[in-house]
């Protein structure tokens, strides 16, 4: 006999018997004893009974009986309590959506997260009112799609990613809830510093954590200027923020001194003396740009009579040394601001900071204020942490240092920074005059960041923003002749091909004649118009004749996807790749021919991070033996991730002004890489690149090479815009009369 | 037919930056032909009228564009009602009558059509009309100046070698600070310091040159911004009606030139 507490449908409470009706008291009846019975324990039956009334009021009772199942599948996977935390959360979540289809579009999610990682479904539950009360339901489900997507099933990722723990998974979180995160603004502010200050800066994205949490605030190093992944608390005001902050250190690169020595200073003086010298260069930088403080001035809310802590008196003496109209009550804050004020004729000289600051932090502990160095952070918001004004001792765990490692282990060559201390020239430096001094521990391999590109995830039905990383890799020059060798192998193709060009060429420049306007006389129109007027009658003005210039205006981007398949074998002696080798160099050859503007990339991909990219030729460049060379050293090796390879090649057309323009892709198989285990998600996401850059005005045309099984292309492109080619000899041929008549 | 219409009857306003002027006067003297490079609306226009003006020649100036052909340099055939006649085109009437001809952004003419200005430019200052059969040998006044902006150029749109080596070339760029603010201040009836002010902002802009924007604001977009403000508009308004508009259609560097511009106020 169970020993819990059974009940028939007659004895069920008024609000049960109010929410389940018929057949609905009988089916929660028995998902109640079923649940009661599987031995979770009482309190899961008890958050049952509880929860199910009322969730039949917003969502309907087959949700509210669906729970029980939910309830027993999370006790099973993960523990009774996670259950037992979802059905006290269940109706909260109800009321909130009041829509039986929204009600179970969540429970699907929540479902969706415990099939793949049980431990992150808990954490779900747990903080699932919060996010969903920040994002709304859709952007909530594709957060959290994404989650499952970045963890690829690791319990570990899925955790860290739910309990928001990487930075990747609040930037995520923000972009979802359309906050304005730092990627969004990065272009802006860059040109926003170089107008102000004539340089451009080397700004990243701080984008790992220091050891005290979360990056809050700005700092500089070393001429890199990192900025916070996203500013909490100040939404709407993203874009003035940054850029008050950016405006800031803009001010220490041109009005700071040499670094201060921390020599004995206690950390409150070293904030106060910090303080002293954001407010000197703020106040010099406002000499020459003086609409700098209502950029900075909104930040500083200081109010005249706060409460006399550090964090306080500190706030009250920003604002009470950059805003003429503050008055404030403390004694502290006023003698700083009159200091400050006595010490105007001497502005340029950093060392007043130290002076002044000296003084009042002696001032703050002899009024026994207390400080607290570890929770203290710089304000205002837009002002950063002051560590690159210190000259501090060497220090592995210091929060600046490892910043500047793993930001940017994809461009060795700006992240090759020593974190010896360097005085303040080395601030001003330009991104490309950074000293060397020590080899990061970066992937010998790694090759330029070139772009972010996003990608398309068809289950979730969202499009996520900078989700793959492309970089660039020179080319490695394979063996000469390579033009030559081409030759010798389609001699009588390329002939008969240069012999259909020129004739297409000759059609292209033609004489108009009976014109408006021209070079000169039409001599038929003339004597028409001649004997007009001699018969008076009205002539015909359009006498002169003049040549059109050549019409075509083409520009093509040729990706080459150099995958590891494409090693295979196409026939005796020959893979796959040097069949695209061949294809490449002829149809380059034809384009050129031609007058069209051709671009050629090699790409291959190692997971959404290392998409490569291997630029063989740039548009506007001839065609010449280093092109050769880099095709023939083309080697193969990773995946084919279609999609971002597109979006990098339609990103490159966009600055190319032509009437027509084409991505032609040369590939030899599907989309596949090692982080998509979903045969359709980079089939799909290509094929949405590819309506995309349609849409955009830029076609895609797709040649694939090699046997027929397992191809997707026509899917991705359109019959139309497909070409396969399975045998070798027939390659020339087919592949540039393809070209001609996808171009005419 | 006389080119005394082409006469400047007055002095256009010129601040010398160098000592282009006497290089200028030089080259003349010598009738070499000159070639002046530099960004957009930074004084080329204005010099060489200075220039005609001092030495007292007829300026012809013609704007080149890309459906420019020979024939709207040196002439054509027309229709007339007792049958076609020449009509000399802009060159060749400054070369017949001893005028200044310059011709304004050359790189924007088809590279087949400056072909012709080849033998004009060397020690036989001739030249010859295809259609008509003649050969017109240049007036002792004639001198051709042309004007390009290397900045906004593509590869594709440069001058051919072989043009280029005849010409004496002047670098112009914006002038220095406070020289542009007593331009800005005289040609826009501004106060220096008001004129000053629109100087600093060209100079945010102008850090932008080839990082957003193709070029930074010109001498005469401060002079328009400089004469709305003197029409009564607010400096802000004035600079984003003349230059941030006009300059750009990216969103962003937009936001980012009114930031910049309200940082300066």
């Amino acid at each position: 006999m169970p020993v819990f507490d059974r009940t028939l449908p007659e004895d069920l409470s008024p609000a049960l018997r109010r929410a389940f009706v018929g057949p609905d008291r009988d089916a929660f009846v028995q998902a109640r004893d079923r649940l009661n019975g599987a031995g979770y324990g009482a309190g899961i039956g008890r958050a049952f009974t509880s929860a199910a009334p009322r969730v039949a009021a917003h969502a309907g009772p087959d949700e509210a009986i669906a729970l029980a199942g939910d309830a027993s599948r999370l006790a099973i996977k993960a523990r009774p309590r996670v259950a037992a935390a979802y059905l006290d959360l269940c109706p909260v979540i109800a009321l909130k959506l009041d829509d039986a289809t929204r009600f179970r579009q969540w429970r699907g999610v929540i479902g969706r997260v415990l099939a793949q990682s049980p431990a992150a479904a808990g954490v779900l539950v747990a903080g699932g009112q919060t996010l969903l009360d920040r994002l709304g339901l859709d952007p909530f489900a594709a957060w959290v799609e994404t989650g499952l997507r970045l963890s690829g099933g690791e319990n570990r990722l899925a955790l860290a990613y739910f309990r928001l723990e990487t930075p990747e998974s609040r930037r995520i979180l923000a972009r979802h809830a359309g906050d304005v995160t730092f990627p969004a603004l990065e272009s802006g502010l860059r040109a926003f510093y170089t107008a102000l200050w004539g340089h451009a800066p080397a700004l990243r994205e701080a984008g790992t954590e220091t050891a005290q949490g979360p990056v809050r605030r700005t700092t500089f190093s070393n001429g890199l200027i990192l900025m916070p992944s996203a500013f909490a608390g100040f939404r709407g005001q993203e874009a003035q923020l940054y850029r008050a902050a950016i405006a800031h250190v803009g001010a220490h690169h041109a009005h700071g001194g040499a670094r201060f020595p921390v020599g004995q200073l206690k950390p409150m003086q070293i904030a106060v003396i910090s303080l002293i010298e954001d407010a000197r260069v703020e106040t010099l930088a406002m000499r020459d740009m003086p609409g700098l403080l209502r950029l900075w001035a909104p930040f500083h809310t200081a109010r005249p009579d706060g409460l006399a802590t550090a964090q306080a008196l500190f706030a009250g003496l920003a604002r009470g040394l950059i805003d003429p109209d503050f008055c404030p009550a403390h004694g502290w804050v006023r003698k700083g601001v009159e200091m400050f004020q006595a010490a105007a004729p001497r502005l340029e000289d950093p060392a007043i900071s130290r002076e002044i600051g000296n003084i009042l932090g002696n001032d703050l502990g002899q009024i026994r204020v207390q400080f607290d160095p570890l929770s203290y952070v710089v304000q205002p918001a837009y002002r950063d942490d002051n560590l690159g004004l210190w000259d501090l001792p060497d220090d592995p765990e210091s929060a600046a240092a490892p910043q500047s490692f793993d930001i940017d282990t994809a461009d060795a060559r700006q992240s090759e920074l020593t974190d010896a201390p360097q005085d303040q020239k080395h601030e001003q430096t330009s991104p490309d005059q950074i000293e060397p001094v020590r080899l990061m521990a970066a992937d010998p391999e790694a090759g330029r960041k070139l772009i972010s590109l996003p990608e398309y995830d068809y289950h979730a039905g969202i499009e996520r923003d900078d989700w793959v990383q492309v970089t660039a890799h020179d080319p490695v020059s394979g063996a000469p002749g390579f033009w030559e060798a081409l030759r010798a192998r389609h001699d009588t193709t390329i002939t008969r091909l240069q012999t259909v060009i020129a004739a297409s060429q000759a059609g292209t420049r033609r004489r108009l004649k009976r014109q408006a306007e021209g070079e000169a006389l039409d001599l038929d129109a003339t004597l028409d118009a001649a004997i007009a007027v001699r018969a008076n009658r009205q002539p015909d003005p359009n006498v002169y004749a003049r040549i059109q210039p050549p019409a075509r205006s083409i520009a093509v981007h040729l990706i080459l996807d150099i995958s590891q398949s494409t090693a295979d074998s196409a026939g005796p002696g020959l893979s796959i790749l040097d069949m695209e080798r061949d294809a490449a160099g002829i149809l380059a050859g034809t384009m050129c021919g031609l007058g069209d503007d051709l671009a050629m990339s090699a790409f291959s991909s190692c997971g959404r991070h290392d998409v490569r990219v291997i630029p063989v030729k740039a548009f506007g460049a001839p065609l010449t033996e280093a092109t050769g060379a880099a095709l023939a050293g083309l080697r193969p090796a990773y995946s084919t991730r279609i999609g971002a390879a597109l979006r990098f090649a339609a990103d490159s057309l966009e600055q190319v002004s032509r009437h027509r323009r084409f991505v032609l892709l040369v590939t030899d198989g599907a989309p596949s890489d090692i982080d998509v285990s979903d045969p359709e998600y980079l089939v799909a996401d290509a094929r949405r690149a590819v309506q995309r850059m349609r849409a955009r005005g830029i076609d895609a045309l797709c040649v694939s090479l090699g046997q027929d099984e397992g191809q997707r292309q026509t899917e991705i492109f359109g019959r139309k815009s497909c070409l396969r080619i399975s045998d070798v000899a027939t390659l020339p041929g087919k592949l540039s009369a393809f070209y001609l008549r996808m171009t005419r | 037919m006389s080119l005394d219409s082409y006469r400047l009857d007055r002095e256009p306003a010129y601040y010398p930056s160098a000592d282009e002027i006497a290089l200028y006067e030089a080259a003349y003297q010598m009738r070499l032909p000159v070639m002046l490079k530099g960004p957009t609306g930074c004084g080329k226009t204005r010099f060489v009228e200075h220039m005609a003006w001092k030495l007292g020649k007829p300026l012809i100036t013609v704007a080149c564009h890309e459906d420019m052909t020979a024939s709207d340099f040196v002439g054509r055939y027309l229709l007339g009602p007792d049958g076609t006649y020449w009509q000399d085109g802009p060159l060749t009437r400054a070369v017949r009558e001893g005028g200044i001809c310059y011709l304004d952004e050359i790189v924007e003419a088809r590279q087949d059509t400056t072909v012709i200005i080849h033998a004009l430019t060397d020690d036989r200052r001739i030249l010859p009309l295809e259609k008509k059969g003649e050969l017109v040998h240049a007036h002792p006044d004639f001198q051709l100046v042309i004007s390009y902006n290397p900045g906004y150029q593509s590869v594709l749109k440069d001058l051919k070698e072989s043009t280029k080596q005849r010409f004496c070339a002047l670098d112009f760029d914006y002038p220095a600070a406070p020289i542009e603010a007593g331009i800005v201040a005289s040609e826009a009836g501004l106060n220096r310091q008001d004129a000053e002010r629109l100087i600093k902002i060209a100079g945010k802009s102008r850090n932008l040159r080839g990082k957003g924007l193709d070029e930074g604001a010109s001498t005469r977009m401060l002079i328009h911004a400089g004469r709305l403000m003197a029409a009564g508009l607010p400096i802000a308004e004035a600079c984003q009606f003349a230059l941030i508009t006009p300059i750009t259609d990216d969103p962003e560097i937009r936001s980012t030139l009114r930031a910049a511009v309200d940082a300066c106020l």
